[in-house]
């Protein structure tokens, strides 16, 4: 509170202070002056918050403009520099998640805090006395009173699977279901849809509305300018940290959103291509020239999710059943579907870190099926993998290094019994400039780096000059708007220069931006679809799509 | 050794889980000293407490070190096995393969390449020599290749697997002596000696067998692949990321073999080397335990060539001065073990906090 | 060698009754190490929190004649390791399979040097009467079963309770449901508002104390004497039951029993005269416990491809939220 001057975003309002605002429903949770930093960043700067009973409250604001800080703050994950908490108009103190918990909080994170190989059952009991040394509750009542509380929320959600059997969407439910089991009244939800279909969404929004007209009060934190538009009440823009407006959702647009959450008129635009996959550069390429990349009736096996009480004998499940697609050189082709339908098993098997069941891969004419990691990258394929920390990078050395690692005993960077320190230094410098990496020094280790500039290093590598296609796995999820655009005009340039790119991703708003052709992946079978958002949506959920490709509605 | 990499390039990659790339050379330097220190004043408590006068023993254990040229000739014959073995070590560490059962490497290697040197047919120096030295690295390489292959190919634990194959290799070593090859002239099972051409004889005024020349020359010679060899930045990479490694296109299963045929080809050279210049014979001790200490020297040396030749020279001298000191005061030399085992947990300890 | 009298009726049931008693050392030491690593903390140190126990409890024995204070004194001298593992892995967060095999090594070099200054070199070694069996009365009468079952020391009865009290604690309280979400996935055990560091430090004060009586059951239940590196390599292999026993405490219980049996056989053999008249050396039985082990990790991981172990063994826990931002 003490630090009320220093916010200076408070001019910036385009309402009344936040506690004017509202019908008049009790407030149920009021941050005051909240300030958190960690080390040199001020990640938190004086914030205000307010909730009030039975609103939804969307809290919008860009990659790292404090929205999730903010919320881990209320949930007592992270605790505030300064600043005060109220619940139902008495200050108090949450140290800890218990602390939250019993005050009628409860949060569901975007990546999800549930163990997958216990059930659902034991999955909420955990958090209730979970340092007690008695009995386990009977877990076929727990189960039992999960399902009612499903049925009265329209949440179905089976008590006694294990959580590695259900889909993402079932696994938010728990989460749900689980704050609602320990009674909560306020519910947190950390980027709720941003692993979900477009149905599912539009389902998920539907049953908050009706938590909220049943009295509990819910926080969505979101980027996404549409969903807050259609589901919130009120809406709290934060932007580097700082509290810069509260609004009704009926008083106000899309576009003052965005200008409120980027703060620049310039970026304004860009977000709203971001946000909607206007297709500014689709369609407006050259031709696809001849086929790169044929993948025949291929078929791969996921890894077994067992334990000691295995759950059940399916322990070898089908990844990727069947599935035949082909890229030209010269065209983005996307592959569309929830995460979780087999994407990271074919970003896998693609680069023979998996093995191919059946089926052929052809690159180039060269069959591939069954290949080694390294004769696939020397057969021209560049990989921009999803999970960029575990495939992607080796964080603990330096940026020269992360750009050559799969080059190091080739010529200019070494051989077997050699290394050209100079040779990768001058790699790593040139690349540093051509894809404006914000590093200190190539000799940085690459953990140093953010996402975006991470995502950098793994692109500026990819991208080599003998290539014949990309597989490009989500090649901006978590990265802030001006990175999105850079790896969007990279992808787009090096399609024009030809290149074929497999474009695998969950974000619809960058298939439609980038891709001229689309497929959808479901529970690992792949189908053709129509570049049209609603087909692409409800493939994605599973709708049968038929031979002609079209979508029956 | 002058090879060594202080003059390399800006883009050596120098770090391990152990080695903080920030912290500066003499921070690393001041915090080992710190760690040494720590551990030599509980070792302090723990001869204080065993009755002894700490400074006392201290004395007595650096007196009989540094008195006499006998003893300091002792510490040479243990860094020979010690830095053989600690910079094989120091390669499987940097790839995070935790070979603990380098005993067992170089107990076969002591064998089997003691077993040729015996019945070779062939007794020139010029063929038995290198020959000898050839098949007791391979003996060394082959059991661990075997903890290689089965992590590489079956995902079997290194750990166990190593550390368990010690007793084995240590039941076979007994049985070997015992029967085909023991000396019967003997009371106690040991075999025959070594064909005078086949060991390793003294450096000229030093009295040290000349492994110790071969030991040093590891020392530039490991660094250089550590540093600048493809298979070196590949063990690296395999240690902090195995997935990524892979996705970059490295065959992790082949890299882990060679690795594992590397350190155990180093200690089973350590231990033909021990045999062909300080044995002259096998018997049922040709190690105190040199493929376990070897594993603190590995560490203490922060996986670096020049570090684990600076701990092999520490924990050679502190082993002479353990026996120094039993003999002096009739304190059990074990208490360097202790010693040597906290400077690596306070290491351990210093790094962390230090980093924070 | 005369094979007929160690497969003989009566060599069976004598096979079977030592192999029981020579299990439990490892037995305890690898369900300890099973409810340890199903929190996450891959204990290395399990040799050395048995040798550490082996040594206490035989001074304890020792010194005050009562073999129940030698118990105790086991107990503690595995505690006491436990504490060093556990302060290092998890206060310190430093590297675990290190912590490990370093606190193995600093076991062995205090236990040697303490009895050694204690007691000298000597060539009759210290020692007292172990604990003697106890016929429980009746059942050990049953032919067959009775002597290989209840003709054992109290001390093997009560590792059997121990041994399934720790079952029992991890799948049927809320704290082993704890322990176990620990070791799979530790944020969502933090989310849930319970300490992983704490859960972590309770679980591998199990393993020390479990180690500890071990150590005590082979020094006070078995061989009334102590002399260096006395546990010979039976940490090593209750790690090694561990995975053969897919992280599941009576499966782990299980694999102890089995070399428990085959040390049990080597050493017959051995009394037996096996090796010096037959073609088969005695080393080979000696080594047999070991290549057992060996083989039966490689089975246990070649077949299931580790997917039993707990996902986040062996990795330290660090807050997300107190080293960065978003």
């Amino acid at each position: 509170m003490t630090d009320r001057d220093q916010a200076g975003a408070h001019d910036n309002r385009t309402s009344a202070a936040p506690t004017d605002a509202g019908d008049g429903a009790p407030v149920v949770v009021a941050m005051k002056g909240i300030r958190r930093s960690f080390g040199d960043l001020l990640a938190l700067d004086g914030v205000d918050f307010d909730l009030r009973r039975g609103e939804i409250h969307a809290l919008l604001g860009e990659n790292g403009a404090g929205k999730s800080t903010l919320m881990n703050v209320l949930y007592g994950l992270v605790s505030p520099d300064h600043g005060t908490i109220e619940v139902d108009g008495t200050p108090v103190e949450i140290d800890g998640p218990h602390a939250a918990i019993a005050h009628g909080i409860g949060m569901v994170h975007q990546h999800f805090k549930l163990v997958p190989r216990l059930t659902v059952a034991e999955n909420i009991v955990l958090g209730d006395g979970g340092e007690r040394w008695t009995r386990l509750p009977d877990l076929a009542e727990v189960s039992r009173r999960i399902e009612e509380l499903s049925d009265r929320y329209g949440l179905e959600v089976p008590g006694d699977s294990y959580v590695w059997q259900l889909s993402v969407g079932q696994q938010q439910r728990a989460e749900i279901l689980r704050a609602l089991y320990h009674d909560a009244r306020i519910l947190i939800l950390d980027e709720p849809t941003a692993t979900l279909t477009p149905n599912e969404v539009e389902a998920l929004l539907e049953r908050l509305k009706g938590m909220a007209a049943a009295g509990s009060s819910i926080i969505i934190i979101t980027h996404h300018l549409d969903e807050v538009m259609s589901s919130a009440d009120r809406i709290t823009v934060l932007r580097s940290g700082k509290y810069i407006a509260t609004l009704k959702a009926a008083e106000t647009s899309q576009s003052d959103l965005a200008r409120l959450m980027v703060g620049r008129d310039l970026q304004e635009a860009a977000l709203l291509e971001v946000q909607s996959g206007a297709a500014a550069g689709a369609g407006q390429h050259a031709q696809a020239g001849p086929p790169v990349l044929d993948v025949q009736n291929l078929t791969a096996y996921a890894d077994p999710v067992g334990g000691p009480r295995r759950a059940s004998s399916d322990d070898e499940r089908v990844a990727l059943e069947d599935i035949t697609l082909q890229v030209s050189s010269g065209e983005i082709v996307a592959i569309a579907g929830v995460q979780g339908n087999g994407q990271a098993e074919l970003e896998e098997v693609l680069l023979g870190l998996r093995e191919v069941a059946s089926g052929r891969i052809v690159l180039d004419g060269k069959d591939l099926a069954g290949a080694t990691t390294s004769h696939v990258l020397d057969s021209g394929l560049g990989y921009i993998p999803s999970d960029r920390y575990r495939y992607g990078l080796i964080s603990d050395l330096a940026i020269s290094e992360n750009l050559v690692i799969d080059r190091v005993d080739r010529a200019p960077y070494g051989s077997r019994f050699s290394r050209n320190f100079a040779a990768i230094r001058d790699n790593a410098i040139s690349l540093i400039k051509s894809f404006s990496i914000a590093a200190n020094s190539p000799k940085t280790p690459a953990a140093t780096l953010s996402g975006g500039n991470a995502q950098k290093v793994i692109l500026a590598r990819s991208l080599r000059s003998d290539l014949s296609l990309l597989v490009a796995a989500q090649p901006t999820r978590g990265l802030d708007i001006g990175a999105i655009e850079f790896v969007w005009e990279r992808l787009r340039r090096e399609r024009d220069d030809g290149l074929g790119i497999l474009l695998i991703s969950t974000d619809l708003n960058e298939i439609m931006a980038l891709a001229e052709r689309c497929y959808v992946l479901y529970r690992g079978r792949l189908t053709e679809s129509p570049m049209d958002r609603d087909s692409i949506g409800l493939a994605m959920g599973g709708a049968n799509l038929t031979a002609s490709g079209e979508v029956p509605v | 050794m002058t090879k060594i990499d202080t003059t390399a390039d800006a883009t050596e990659p120098e770090t391990t889980e152990f080695v903080e790339e920030s912290t500066s050379l003499v921070r690393q330097f001041g915090l080992t000293a710190l760690a040494i220190f720590m551990a030599l004043f509980c070792g302090a408590l723990l001869l204080w407490a065993a009755g002894a006068n700490p400074f006392v023993a201290y004395a007595d254990m650096v007196k009989g070190v540094f008195t006499s040229p006998a003893a300091i000739s002792l510490v040479m014959g243990d860094v020979v096995p010690l830095l053989t073995i600690g910079l094989g070590l120091m390669i499987a560490f940097r790839a995070k393969i935790w070979n603990i059962g380098a005993e067992g490497q170089f107990l076969l290697g002591a064998l089997f390449g003691g077993a040729f040197a015996i019945y070779s047919p062939i007794e020139a120096p010029i063929f038995i020599i290198p020959m000898t030295l050839l098949v007791g690295t391979a003996a060394g390489a082959a059991w661990g290749w075997i903890v290689g292959f089965l992590r590489a190919h079956w995902g079997v634990n290194e750990v166990i697997t190593s550390l368990l194959l010690v007793y084995v290799a240590g039941f076979i070593v007994v049985y070997a002596i015992r029967q085909p090859m023991r000396d019967p002239e003997y009371f106690l099972p040991q075999s025959a000696a070594l064909p005078d051409t086949a060991r390793l004889g003294d450096i000229p005024w030093l009295d040290v067998h000349a492994g110790l020349l071969i030991a040093l020359a590891l020392v530039p010679l490991t660094a250089y692949l550590v540093n600048r060899t493809s298979f070196g930045i590949r063990s690296l990479m395999l240690g902090y990321n195995p997935d990524g490694t892979r996705a970059a296109g490295v065959n992790t299963s082949k890299l882990t073999v060679r690795i594992m045929l590397i350190s155990g080809g180093l200690a089973g050279l350590a231990g033909i080397m021990q045999v062909m210049g300080a044995e002259t014979r096998i018997t049922n001790n040709i190690s105190p335990g040199f493929g376990f200490t070897a594993i603190i020297v590995a560490l203490l040396g922060r996986l670096r060539p020049i570090g684990v030749f600076l701990a092999a020279v520490l924990i050679g001298v502190l082993n002479v001065g353990g026996d120094a000191l039993q003999r002096s005061q009739g304190l059990p030399r074990a208490v360097v073990v202790v010693i040597q085992a906290l400077f690596v947990i306070f290491l351990l300890i210093a790094e962390r906090t230090g980093s924070r | 060698m005369d094979w007929g009298a160690i497969f003989s009726g009566a060599g069976i049931i004598a096979l079977l009754n030592a192999g029981i008693r020579l299990a439990m050392p490892t037995a305890l030491a690898a369900v300890g190490e099973t409810f340890c690593e199903r929190s996450g903390v891959l204990n290395l140190s399990l040799e050395g929190m048995l040798l550490a126990g082996a040594f206490t409890s035989f001074m304890g024995g020792y010194y005050s004649g009562n073999l129940w204070v030698g118990v105790l004194a086991g107990i503690g001298g595995g505690l006491a390791i436990g504490i060093l593992m556990a302060l290092l892995s998890v206060t310190f967060k430093t590297a675990q399979v290190i912590n490990g095999i370093v606190l193995v090594l600093f076991a062995t070099g205090l236990t040697a040097f303490t009895y050694n200054s204690v007691f000298g070199v000597t060539t009759t070694p210290p020692r007292f009467d172990s604990m003697r069996p106890l016929e429980i009365p009746w059942l050990s009468s049953i032919p067959g079963v009775g002597p290989v079952l209840f003709e054992q020391s109290i001390l093997v009865y009560l590792s059997v309770v121990v041994i399934v009290a720790v079952s029992w604690l991890l799948f049927r309280t809320r704290y082993g449901l704890t322990v176990r979400a620990a070791g799979e996935k530790p944020t969502a055990v933090d989310a849930a508002g319970v300490n992983v560091d704490r859960v972590r430090w309770v679980a591998t004060l199990v393993a020390g104390a479990m180690a500890g009586f071990g150590g005590a059951v082979l020094i006070v239940g078995q061989l009334g004497f102590f002399r260096d590196s006395i546990t010979a390599g039976r940490g090593w292999v209750a790690i090694a039951l561990v995975i053969f026993g897919r992280w599941t405490p009576l499966r782990v219980f299980g694999g102890a029993l089995l070399f428990g049996m085959t040390d049990a056989l080597q050493l017959r053999i051995q009394a037996a005269g096996g090796g010096i008249q037959s073609g088969v050396p005695f080393e080979f039985f000696q080594a047999l416990p070991y290549l057992v082990t060996i083989g039966v990790v490689i089975v246990a991981t070649a077949r299931s491809r580790d997917d039993a172990m707990p996902t986040a063994l062996g990795e330290t826990f660090e807050k997300e939220s107190k080293t960065k931002a978003e």
